[in-house]
């Protein structure tokens, strides 16, 4: 097969050009999601070696915060997923007001963090307190970390509204937000 | 009328919610995590099927994402239940 050909049938990425958006972010979510499963399997593994240890750091969480914000979370999703269907149809203006709308739940996601944080610090909870606290803090700070990355690509997509970069963008959303809904359960209610 | 998305969006809501009831309603530990992790597998395949748009792809990647869901809390599960039983 020639060159010529493999032009003629795509953009040269394969089977990776029959998922929504560019191909480039499927390469970034399928490697963020085999990082915070290792991520995720060192905590489980640590959790059944140290049962008591943990139970008494989950113990110390605000499930009913973190319950909140997978609500604020899951709604984002939503307003992104919508999104993306306003901008598939052409219509830009609505596109930008759900885009819009989930940027701003995802910050309202970070400012509950922020205040779930607050609490942890002001009880006197740090990286050091435990080995739970350590993984906790890790897990949950780098998944914060994506949530800012996240809202900095849906503003750069909103911008232009094009139904390739909406897409694009959304795609990386979505992930945070299903990276979040395992996560979860994981850390604050499984015991 | 409500379409796919909001149907999709209005179940989430509901099991998570739901999540938050079972511990204090289900403390057993074999049952109440197998039913908190099982929530946390339909919504996430709610968020791959709908949000992340996998129904129409290749059942390849749909496959790839959803077993990383169901590898991920199925170790979660068995690690709980062996720490439960022992």
């Amino acid at each position: 097969m020639s060159a010529t050909d493999c032009e003629q049938r795509g953009t040269g990425w394969g089977i990776l050009e029959d998922l929504p958006g560019d191909p480039m972010i499927w390469v970034l979510i399928f490697s963020e999601l085999a990082v915070f499963g290792l991520f995720l399997g060192a905590f489980i593994v640590t959790h059944a070696i140290h049962p008591a240890m943990f139970a008494s750091g989950q113990a110390s969480l605000d499930s009913g915060l973190a319950g909140l914000n997978t609500i604020v979370l899951v709604t984002s999703g939503w307003a992104a997923a919508r999104g993306t269907a306003a901008a598939r149809t052409g219509s830009k203006r609505a596109s930008r007001r759900w885009l819009l709308s989930a940027m701003a739940l995802g910050g309202l996601f970070i400012a509950l963090k922020l205040v779930e944080y607050a609490g942890e610090i002001g009880r006197g909870i740090g990286l050091e307190t435990s080995t739970f606290f350590t993984l906790y803090f890790l897990l949950t700070g780098f998944h914060f970390l994506h949530v800012g990355l996240g809202i900095m690509i849906l503003a750069v997509v909103c911008r232009r509204a094009e139904p390739a970069g909406v897409e694009t963008g959304t795609a990386f959303w979505h992930m945070v937000d299903l990276v979040w809904i395992v996560m979860f359960p994981i850390l604050y209610l499984v015991w | 009328m409500p379409d796919r998305l909001d149907i999709t969006w209005i179940a989430l809501i509901g099991l998570a919610l739901a999540t938050l009831l079972i511990p204090p309603l289900l403390p057993r530990p074999l049952l109440g995590n197998a039913l908190l992790l099982a929530f946390a597998a339909v919504k996430g395949r709610r968020i791959v099927l709908d949000f992340l748009d996998l129904r129409m792809a290749p059942a390849l990647w749909r496959g790839l994402v959803s077993a990383w869901i169901v590898i991920v809390l199925l170790f979660a599960w068995l690690a709980s239940a062996a720490v439960a039983v022992i």
